[in-house]
């Protein structure tokens, strides 16, 4: 297996900038992700990675050895493909054992190896199938079965599961963990939905405008989001923004003055920014919480759309002077509001996030008691 | 009332294609029934549509003077160098033209394009010249080569070669295939029908060639079977039945082709105006 070191990358089509700059480390056997809104330049990164596409300046390095100019079939890296690109007069077999056929290995080794993958991935029974006669599904495993075969020391997954129905997604996302625990090999997974890179990936790299935001584990991500592009990318429903001017300190938390004069209390450290100055707050639907309506210090807002899922009651919740409305998550055996019920929304100070004008996040201070 | 309608628009339809047929298919039953007369009747100055007296004699006469063997293999040598060496050199110029990049690309396909526009006519003398000073006058390959130049099959293939998902040629690259290696192993066999279908057109067409043959060949041995019908003659003129039983043995590997690669040939055509694949 092998590390790959990303060092100043820029891809530039004529004068559009794709990749601004990207330095990135991943490590020997480490399952990445690189997760982003559409045309982000995850995909081109990842093409980059691959050799499908030249860099305009910086190092791509694989497994200690810049490969800038190596050949892709050279860099020891399998890729799988959104489409799965599986070639359509090959049966299931000679799908997976064409690239081992052009690098020469005896017709008896092609064997072992493809039935070998095939038995990993439980498609031994389709291996004289062609593509047209399989699922969905069963593409997806042959696509994955293609890298498979070529023992290669990096896989890249160019989106693989966006084809796939709900159930199906689940299901491989479990399978697509359970290989990278058998295997232990280094994978970079590029993909726009959130819940794939939350339950894939070790580490999450979130891409914006060709510039990476945030990397780091999930959690990091998740609870200590470094701007607001990362806060309201992650999480469903995302995080929800409220507009407000920093009122002043106390101890470790910041006041936060809201539209309609309701001051909050949130645990960071708004040291740097000057008290009157516009901040956001963000707080996530599961740590918003309703209190009576005569509770004081929550924030009244009035229930506008309730959404029952089963496993959750998803209510949203009008504020008088924000834009958009706020999302709260009520688990089924608590008491939910009812659509256009006046409420009072709250939440710890140690679950707020704040951010400065220009999006930043204020550092976290410890949660006051 | 407009199944009435519907019903009579549906008889006048049969009944054009009826006799688009019987226009299309008349001179060949003429040549048929020409071929199978005996030469007196071909001038007797009585029309007859059938024949008086059935023979089979000039048949027979055209196959045993020798000459129609060796027209046939001549044509069928041609055509197939034609086709085969067409079909090379145009998938692989659609497959650059189509799929890889490289400096002066879309000139490159604006000037094979514009050949369209000169007519093969306005190049007989350069290309003369041409073979001529090759020393390739009664060969093969001064037959061949001024044929297997065809800008509309280059173009036919780019237009279906841009269809097909880059993915695959990704796929191929990333699994260690070159150029001509992802021509032959992934696009050629997508494109099969298609192929087929502009194989066998080239095929006519070189089969069917008679004014560069009549350019560049001179000698008997040399002709291919649309020349050799103009040899069917003798002191009196054109020998009918005979002539009509070389033209009728001569069309009939086409026919046989056609009618063998009917179905991949609509196929292909339809594959190529991406109606259906």
């Amino acid at each position: 297996m092998a590390s790959v070191r990303l060092q100043g990358i820029t891809k530039q089509y004529e004068d559009n900038p794709v990749i601004k700059g990207i330095d990135l480390d991943i490590a020997d056997g480490e399952f990445v992700v690189l997760v982003g809104p559409s045309g982000c330049g995850k995909s081109t990164l990842l093409r980059i990675v691959a050799g499908l596409e030249d860099v305009s300046s910086g190092t791509v390095e694989i497994g200690g050895r810049i490969c800038n100019d190596v050949e892709p079939a050279k860099r020891g890296i399998a890729m799988v493909f959104q489409s799965y690109a599986l070639y359509p007069h090959m049966t299931v077999a000679e799908n997976m054992g064409f690239a081992l056929k052009l690098a020469g290995v005896p017709r008896t080794e092609i064997g072992e190896r493809v039935a070998r993958a095939a038995e990993i991935l439980q498609i031994g029974h389709l291996l004289e199938r062609r593509p047209k006669a399989l699922s969905g599904g069963q593409r997806q495993r042959v696509a994955i079965g293609r890298a498979i075969v070529r023992k290669p020391e990096v896989f890249l997954f160019d989106e693989p599961l966006s084809n796939l129905d709900a159930a199906l997604r689940g299901q491989t996302r479990v399978e697509l963990a359970r290989l990278h625990r058998e295997l232990g090999a280094t994978m970079i997974y590029v993909t726009h939905d959130q819940v794939e890179a939350m339950t894939l990936g070790q580490k999450i790299v979130v891409f914006n405008g060709g510039r990476i935001e945030q990397a780091g584990t999930p959690l990091e991500l998740y609870e200590r989001p470094a701007n607001r592009f990362v806060a309201g990318f992650l999480g469903s429903p995302r995080m929800n923004f409220l507009p407000g001017a920093l009122a002043g300190e106390e101890g470790h938390a910041a006041n936060v003055r809201l539209p309609g004069g309701t001051t909050v209390s949130v645990a960071a450290d708004a040291t740097r920014a000057a008290p009157g100055a516009s901040v956001t707050l963000g707080v996530r639907p599961e740590h918003l919480r309703v209190e009576g309506r005569e509770a004081s210090g929550g924030i009244p807002a009035t229930v506008a759309l309730v959404e029952y899922l089963g496993d959750a009651t998803i209510v949203y919740a009008q504020v008088d002077g924000v834009p958009e409305m706020l999302a709260l998550k009520c688990r089924p055996d608590g008491a939910c509001p009812e659509r256009g019920e006046t409420v009072m929304l709250a939440f710890d100070p140690g679950h707020g996030h704040l951010f400065d004008a220009d999006g930043a996040a204020l550092p976290r201070a410890p949660v006051v008691k | 009332m407009k199944a009435r309608s519907s019903l009579a628009w549906s008889v006048i339809g049969a009944v054009t294609a009826l006799l688009l047929a019987v226009l299309w298919v008349a001179p060949l039953l003429w040549a048929a029934s020409t071929a199978l007369r005996p030469e007196h009747e071909t001038v007797s100055a009585v029309f007859h549509w059938l024949p008086q007296t059935w023979t089979v004699e000039a048949f027979a006469k055209v196959l045993g003077a020798g000459r129609v063997g060796r027209w046939l293999f001549n044509s069928a040598l041609v055509a197939l160098l034609v086709t085969v060496v067409t079909m090379a050199l145009s998938l692989s110029a659609a497959y650059a033209f189509s799929q890889m990049r490289f400096r002066g690309r879309n000139l490159l396909f604006a000037v094979t394009m514009l050949a369209f526009l000169v007519p093969f006519e306005a190049l007989l003398v350069p290309l003369f010249r041409i073979m001529n000073q090759l020393g390739l006058i009664n060969s093969y390959a001064g037959i061949v080569l001024p044929q297997v130049v065809a800008p509309v099959v280059i173009y036919v293939f780019k237009q279906f070669f841009d269809t097909v998902p880059a993915d695959f040629r990704e796929a191929a690259v990333m699994d260690g295939a070159g150029p001509l290696r992802i021509l032959w192993s992934v696009y050629l066999p997508v494109s099969g029908n298609i192929v087929w279908a502009m194989a066998i057109v080239t095929f006519i067409a070189a089969w069917n060639n008679f004014l560069w043959p009549f350019i560049i060949v001179t000698e008997n041995d040399m002709m291919t079977i649309p020349l050799g019908l103009t040899q069917t003659y003798d002191a009196y003129g054109v020998i009918y039945a005979q002539l009509m039983a070389a033209a009728l043995i001569g069309a009939l590997p086409v026919a046989l082709a056609y009618v063998l690669f009917q179905r991949r040939v609509t196929h292909g055509f339809l594959a190529a105006t991406g109606l259906k694949g």
